[in-house]
């Protein structure tokens, strides 16, 4: 009996477990790390990869990336050049790089930061009692299979900790460079652990690039905000056209803290963003926008979960896709409303634009609410650019070009526009603009 | 300046407009006037180039060109301004920003060099003073949650900064109080000059107590059936469209 049930998981699953034994010969980690290596590849096993029905990836489509012969690469160096090519101003002194998940200290100047910040590894980190504990905790209670391989395989990582009342004011960014690979695809598994003390504050700008190929970035963040603290959460996606990229935030928010993150989605071969959140005492707040620009074949998913676990939070999701060629995007975002988180207030809005008719956009807004005095609300949108609004530019001089230029700038502006960061609204504009004129 | 011959044109193969002609000279401000129903507003929308409608027979030349082959954008930088009676709401595109890249797209077709933001901003600047408008107008998103008199002003303000030859203004009374007409009637007063013409398209005789004009054209049933000087308009607000259609 046991035996075939080890046969059955051993299908697709097989790739990874073979590339884990190997990992675990070679790893230099510490036994805490290993230790939590083997309990997520546990959880691994337990989960194994979606099948098309599976409700979290009922509208992503994994079966190129379910078994398919993925190496690491754990050693790399990135030219000093394009490093500084993709630091946003304002970050000079206040940026870690990680090249191919490993954090690269050549690359990376914290200056800046000062004593507000402490930056350091996770085997550090897995040093204290309270966050191995965390860490365990969240490796055993995974639900999303390709978050359990990113700790399986997680190495040092990032820790990220600010101090009881510092607010940060320098925008830390954390650059993250995929090298892709010379033959087949190359797995890496950033990881980053953030935690903030009571009554801090912090801007934290994530971006993803990489040099070329087909790559396949599986990245985990592990967030806590403590009481009073507020975090700005800034992820830009901006990988090798040919890369897939997933991407876990879990996010634990105490008393009245508050966490703002914006998800930008320059494209790819695949991206998924799964975003899990608990509410989980009184005051919590919580804002997730995103924006997605798609064309040719390239797919970009959000799937979100978060979890009103007491009363008096509150939630806010926008997600804006635009969508051309043949691209897809769907938006599955459920929120949870416990029994006895009254007065909860929670609003979730997805807007699709269809520049083509052979794009396609799937929306799974969800409330499960089992509390009985609280506001929610959700809505989804699927549309094309509007023909009145379009006579209107034409008629004074533009374009037909032009007028569907500012038309879908002003469609993805609302939520662009509000990223709390000057440069990435500068750059996310530019490149909205060159992915519309390419086509 | 513009020649309509004969103009059948329409909505979906329905016949509105039925031969209408009518020329129109540099200088001179045409009012068109007449019932709901009768065509006016198809007729702005010929003029302007809305692909919805459709032309059957009849020529429209203005300054020499066919008109009616030009691309909306096209009638657009040869001189010819679209007032709408609805103006679009454009979320998102800051109003400012609009009207330079409108601006600009005719400096563009020709052959000048763009203006940069702060440049134009005197020049924005100088047409709002002119105009009486307030500072919203430049900092709001393009009609964007305007009222309807604040829409209607910046559609004249658009034909501030676009100086056309020709502005067909489509109801631009429509849906405005008495101080927000006598605002707007200023503004288009204030525009009016010895090289460019207006055409009026408008219900009520109200709006040519203040703006004057040379013409007075009554459309019904997609034909113009009565035409005459300024003293037409007051006839009319007087005895009603019945007198004339039924006359006829």
């Amino acid at each position: 009996m046991s035996s075939t049930i080890a046969e059955s998981s051993n299908g697709e699953e097989s790739v990874v477990l073979d590339l884990h034994k190997k990992f675990i010969e070679t790893s230099q980690s510490s036994p805490d790390i290993l230790a939590l290596n083997r309990k997520a590849l546990d959880q691994f096993a337990k989960l194994k990869f979606p099948h098309r029905k599976h409700e979290m990836y009922t509208f992503v489509n994994t079966k190129d990336i379910a078994g398919a012969p993925f190496s690491l690469k754990t050693k790399s160096s990135s030219p000093q050049q394009f490093v500084k090519q993709h630091v946003y101003a304002g970050c000079e002194r206040s940026h870690l790089t990680l090249v191919d998940g490993i954090l690269c200290s050549e690359l990376s100047d914290a200056t800046a930061l000062g004593t507000a910040v402490m930056v350091g590894s996770l085997t550090d980190a897995v040093k204290h009692e309270p966050i191995k504990t965390a860490l365990q905790e969240s490796i055993e209670q995974e639900n999303d299979v390709f978050a359990s391989i990113n700790s399986a395989f997680m190495t040092q990582g990032i820790m990220i900790r600010v101090g009881k009342d510092k607010q940060v004011e320098a925008p830390l960014q954390i650059l993250n460079i995929s090298t892709g690979g010379e033959s087949g695809p190359v797995m890496t598994v950033p990881r980053i652990y953030v935690h903030l003390e009571p009554l801090s504050e912090l801007k934290l700008i994530v971006k993803y690039v990489g040099e070329e190929g087909n790559y396949f970035v599986n990245s985990v963040q592990d967030v806590v905000v403590e009481e009073n603290a507020s975090l700005t959460h800034i992820q830009v996606q901006a990988d090798s056209t040919d890369a897939w990229h997933f991407s876990k935030n879990r996010v634990h928010l105490k008393r009245n803290s508050y966490y703002r993150g914006y998800q930008a989605t320059n494209g790819a071969r695949l991206v998924r963003h799964h975003n899990e959140a608990w509410l989980s005492e009184p005051g919590a707040g919580l804002e997730l926008s995103g924006v997605s620009v798609l064309v040719d074949d390239e797919q970009s998913h959000q799937f979100i979960r978060v979890h009103h676990e007491v009363e008096h939070c509150t939630s806010q999701q926008r997600f804006k896709n635009i969508i051309n060629h043949r691209a897809r995007a769907s938006f599955d975002g459920t929120v949870v409303v416990n029994k006895g988180a009254q007065l909860t207030n929670s609003d979730q809005l997805i807007n699709n634009l269809m520049l083509s008719d052979e794009g396609h956009a799937d929306c799974k807004p969800n409330l499960m609410i089992f509390a009985d005095d609280v506001k929610c609300a959700h809505g989804a949108t699927v549309g094309q650019l509007d023909e009145g609004q379009l006579f209107y530019l034409r008629t004074r001089g533009l374009s037909e070009a032009v007028a569907k230029e500012i038309l879908t700038q002003s469609f993805a502006s609302s939520i662009i526009q509000e990223i709390p960061f000057a440069p990435v609204i500068e750059e996310l504009n530019q490149t909205l603009l060159k992915k519309l004129k390419a086509n | 300046m513009l020649r309509i011959k004969n103009l059948h044109a329409g909505f979906e193969g329905t016949e509105i407009l039925k031969g209408i002609s009518l020329s129109i000279n540099k200088g001179e401000t045409h009012a068109i006037m007449g019932p709901n129903g009768s065509g006016k507003s198809t007729l702005a929308k010929i003029l302007s180039g809305h692909p919805a409608y459709e032309v059957f027979s009849g020529e429209v030349v203005f300054e020499g060109k066919n008109l009616l082959e030009l691309s909306a954008e096209d009638r657009s930088l040869a001189g010819v301004f679209m007032g709408f009676q609805y103006p679009v709401e454009i979320p998102g595109v800051n109003n400012a920003e609009f009207l330079r890249m409108a601006y600009n797209a005719r400096l563009v077709n020709e052959g000048k060099d763009e203006v940069d933001p702060l440049d134009f901003d005197d020049i924005l600047q100088e047409k709002m003073n002119l105009l009486g408008m307030e500072n919203k107008y430049k900092e709001r998103n393009c009609n964007d949650g305007f009222s309807g008199g604040e829409k209607k002003k910046n559609e004249i303000l658009q034909m501030a900064i676009l100086k056309p030859a020709l502005s067909v203004l489509d109801e631009t009374d429509s849906g405005l109080d008495i101080d927000a007409l006598r605002v707007v009637a200023n503004g288009v007063n204030k525009l009016n000059n010895e090289d460019n013409a207006l055409i009026l398209i408008t219900h009520y005789q109200r709006l040519l107590d203040y703006i004057k004009p040379d013409f007075v054209h009554v459309l019904s049933h997609g034909k113009i059936i009565k035409s005459g000087g300024k003293e037409l308009a007051h006839e009319l607000e007087a005895q009603g469209y019945d007198w004339l259609t039924t006359t006829n």
